[in-house]
């Protein structure tokens, strides 16, 4: 779900970000001017902001009570926008989530209705899943948000990693007080992400595996999200197609296209 | 001459003192009957407003169901539990409650959806009547929904809004369904006020996909089945579940009434203290106007009981004529307050303490305790008083006493 694909891509922004930082180190000699870590931001910000793309993934939630599989659909554009549809099974089919910018609205088939959702279900489950609706919103707010500090580059689990810790503003209203993310040296794909509450606990874990190529790219197929409170619990991210820059309209994602 | 005759005729040889004390000892039994009366009012509104209207006297829940409020965490045999309620002859509602989301219009908010039998309800608590607009919900589900008053303000929602309602079904699915408003609650606490969504019992277990699962039933006897005896009575019929009365369900509004009682009786002690000084203050001025007096009166054979029982006798007719007028005054005071009643609109509306929702008119309730325990300790204070005016008299020297100028 674009949950996902956002969550990876800021995974990939930071991963990135970092090997600007690290590129940038290395030019430091070279260069009269390094370029400042909001400018390496913004760099990197631009990058995304001129993607498209275009999905299918299968989102398995399973929990103490049930465990279910959903079929999704998704689309998303740039950092802001983002469109994700419910394939099957048959009791959600056709209900979908757009987010733009910082507002989320729902679509519901069977009473024909478009909701949005209020500033106090952020923090609530989106369609049942370990991802909160806030991880729609959250993501794109990253760089304004949090600083970025390498906190880790060396050997782990037999190859070259680079760990990056975001620490929030002190006057960013964030949810987490820390987040963690581990990559690889290689090629910037990311290992996992570490989610920290106010008090850095740790809250949740997010792992990235099953690197494939999808849509011309090397991307992890397989994100699992698990409550650090409920080790039993998860939810299982596998993306089966991916299609990039595909040159979607930005009136793709209006609130008619959430109704079709 | 009898003694009574005697105190009375003494009380009257300087009228004005007398007066003073007597409108002091009788305005102080009048202010403490008609606050007590008043505190009494309160408190018994509070506690019926927060047992009558939706708590009840006692709830039973799955063991650990009130901590995070899950949807999984339902009652183990509730039909058993009910049916010995009803045997009990106490009312009982059960109740199931989930989480969702609530959206009229471009408007949205959270809600706690409470999946009620509107027969019991009605025959067992207030909600059903504490209505702001509209009505409550039918005894047939027909997908209609009363909401909480804040909530509703919130959603601009009024009766006939259409609401567009999304929950997490308790199989994991998405749940999803039209209601439509059928009435808005008053003020009946905050958590009712800000999130409280109504429905049918049955609407509730189509959306919720939650079968048989109740999570709550609330037993009100209003008053007629003492607390102890409830929670007895329903811990029986529920073995492991867990049994509260509305003390534990409410310690706020517990605390309020135990810490409303304890300052209620500082608070008369301070007015009998001071009514007693005042009646103290005139039985040793008269004492003192009359020391030549009493030193005859012991110079003719007079003995020390017979001066202590004479002062004593005055303050005592004092006192009683005292009491007995201001208890008329607080009879006709506190029967204005419990027909009529304080209007404090025009201080705050309608508002809640601790979660419990208070009528904008505050009225006393006038019990017999609180009637006769200010009458009785306004009388034994005013002995008391008296008693250390009468044994300066008692112990006079004739001879000196005479001598006095």
């Amino acid at each position: 779900m674009m949950t996902l694909i956002k969550i990876f891509l800021k995974t990939l922004f930071l991963s990135f970000s970092v090997s600007v930082l690290l590129l940038n180190h290395s030019l430091l000699h070279a260069q009269e001017q390094p370029l400042t870590p909001k400018q390496i931001l913004d760099k990197v910000d631009d990058l995304f902001r001129s993607q498209s793309s275009h999905g299918l993934a299968t989102m398995t939630v399973a929990t103490a009570h049930w465990k279910r599989s959903l079929s999704l659909e998704m689309w998303s554009a740039g950092k802001e926008k983002s469109l994700v549809r419910i394939l099957a099974p048959k009791k959600e089919k056709g209900t979908a989530t757009l987010r733009s910018g910082n507002d989320i609205w729902n679509y519901l088939p069977k009473v024909k209705r478009v909701i949005k959702l209020p500033s106090s279900m952020m923090a609530a489950s989106w369609m049942g899943s370990h991802f909160t609706n806030d991880d729609l919103v959250k993501e794109s707010r990253m760089a304004d948000d949090y600083t970025f500090e390498i906190t880790f580059i060396g050997e782990g689990a037999g190859e070259e990693i680079v760990e990056v810790t975001c620490y929030p503003k002190p006057e960013a209203a964030v949810v987490w007080g820390k987040v963690l993310v581990r990559a690889r040296m290689k090629n910037y794909l990311p290992l996992f992400v570490k989610y920290f509450d106010e008090d850095l606990r740790l809250a949740r874990t997010m792992t990235f595996s099953q690197v494939a190529e999808l849509g011309g790219r090397l991307i992890p197929a397989m994100v699992t999200m698990v409550p650090e409170e409920k080790p039993e619990e998860s939810t299982i991210i596998h993306y089966e197609k991916m299609d990039f820059d595909i040159g979607l309209e930005n009136d793709f994602f209006s609130l008619r296209t959430l109704q079709r | 001459m009898n003694t009574l005759q005697y105190g009375w005729r003494n009380l009257w040889r300087n009228t004005r003192r007398t007066l003073i004390t007597l409108a002091a000892v009788t305005f102080s039994t009048a202010i403490l009957i008609t606050s007590y009366a008043l505190m009494d009012g309160l408190m018994e509104h509070a506690v019926s407003n927060a047992t009558n209207l939706v708590v009840g006297e006692a709830q039973v829940h799955a063991p650990g169901y009130l901590v995070d409020r899950s949807i999984y965490k339902s009652l183990a045999q509730p039909d058993r539990i009910l049916k010995k309620a009803r045997e009990d002859n106490i009312g009982a509602a059960p109740r199931r409650y989930g989480y969702g989301l609530v959206a009229v219009g471009t408007k949205s908010a959270g809600a706690l959806f409470w999946g009620v039998d509107p027969a019991r309800e009605r025959e067992t608590f207030d909600l059903a009547k504490h209505l702001r607009r509209g009505k409550f919900l039918p005894q047939k589900p027909d997908r209609t929904m009363v909401l909480g008053q804040k909530l509703a303000k919130s959603l601009q929602a009024e009766v006939g809004s259409e609401v567009v309602v999304v929950v997490q079904a308790a199989d994991g699915s998405l749940g999803n369904e039209l209601f439509t408003v059928t009435g808005i609650l008053k003020t009946a606490g905050d958590s009712i006020d800000r999130n409280a969504a109504l429905i049918h019992s049955k609407d509730f277990t189509e959306l919720f996909v939650s079968g048989e699962r109740i999570h709550e039933i609330a037993f009100n006897s209003r008053g007629r089945v003492p607390l102890e005896e409830l929670g007895k009575l329903v811990a029986q019929s529920a073995p492991g579940q867990e049994v509260k009365n509305w003390r534990q369900l409410l310690p706020s509004v517990s605390d309020m009434v135990n810490l409303f009682d304890a300052f209620i009786w500082v608070f008369g002690l301070i007015f009998v203290l001071a009514a007693g000084m005042g009646v103290m203050n005139t039985m040793l001025m008269a004492t003192y106007e009359r020391m030549r007096e009493f030193g005859i009166i012991k110079a003719l054979g007079a003995t020390p009981y017979r001066i202590i029982r004479d002062v004593a006798v005055e303050a005592l007719v004092l006192a009683g004529i005292g009491t007995i007028l201001g208890s008329i005054l607080a009879l006709a005071g506190s029967y204005y307050l419990q027909e009529v009643g304080l209007d404090t609109t025009m201080f705050a509306g309608s508002y809640t303490v601790g979660g419990v929702a208070f009528d904008p008119v505050w009225r006393a309730t006038l019990s017999i305790k609180g009637f006769v325990i200010p009458i009785v300790l306004m009388a034994f204070i005013s002995l008391v008083a008296s008693l250390y005016p009468a044994t300066l008299a008692a112990r006079l020297d004739p001879v000196r006493a005479i001598h006095r100028p």
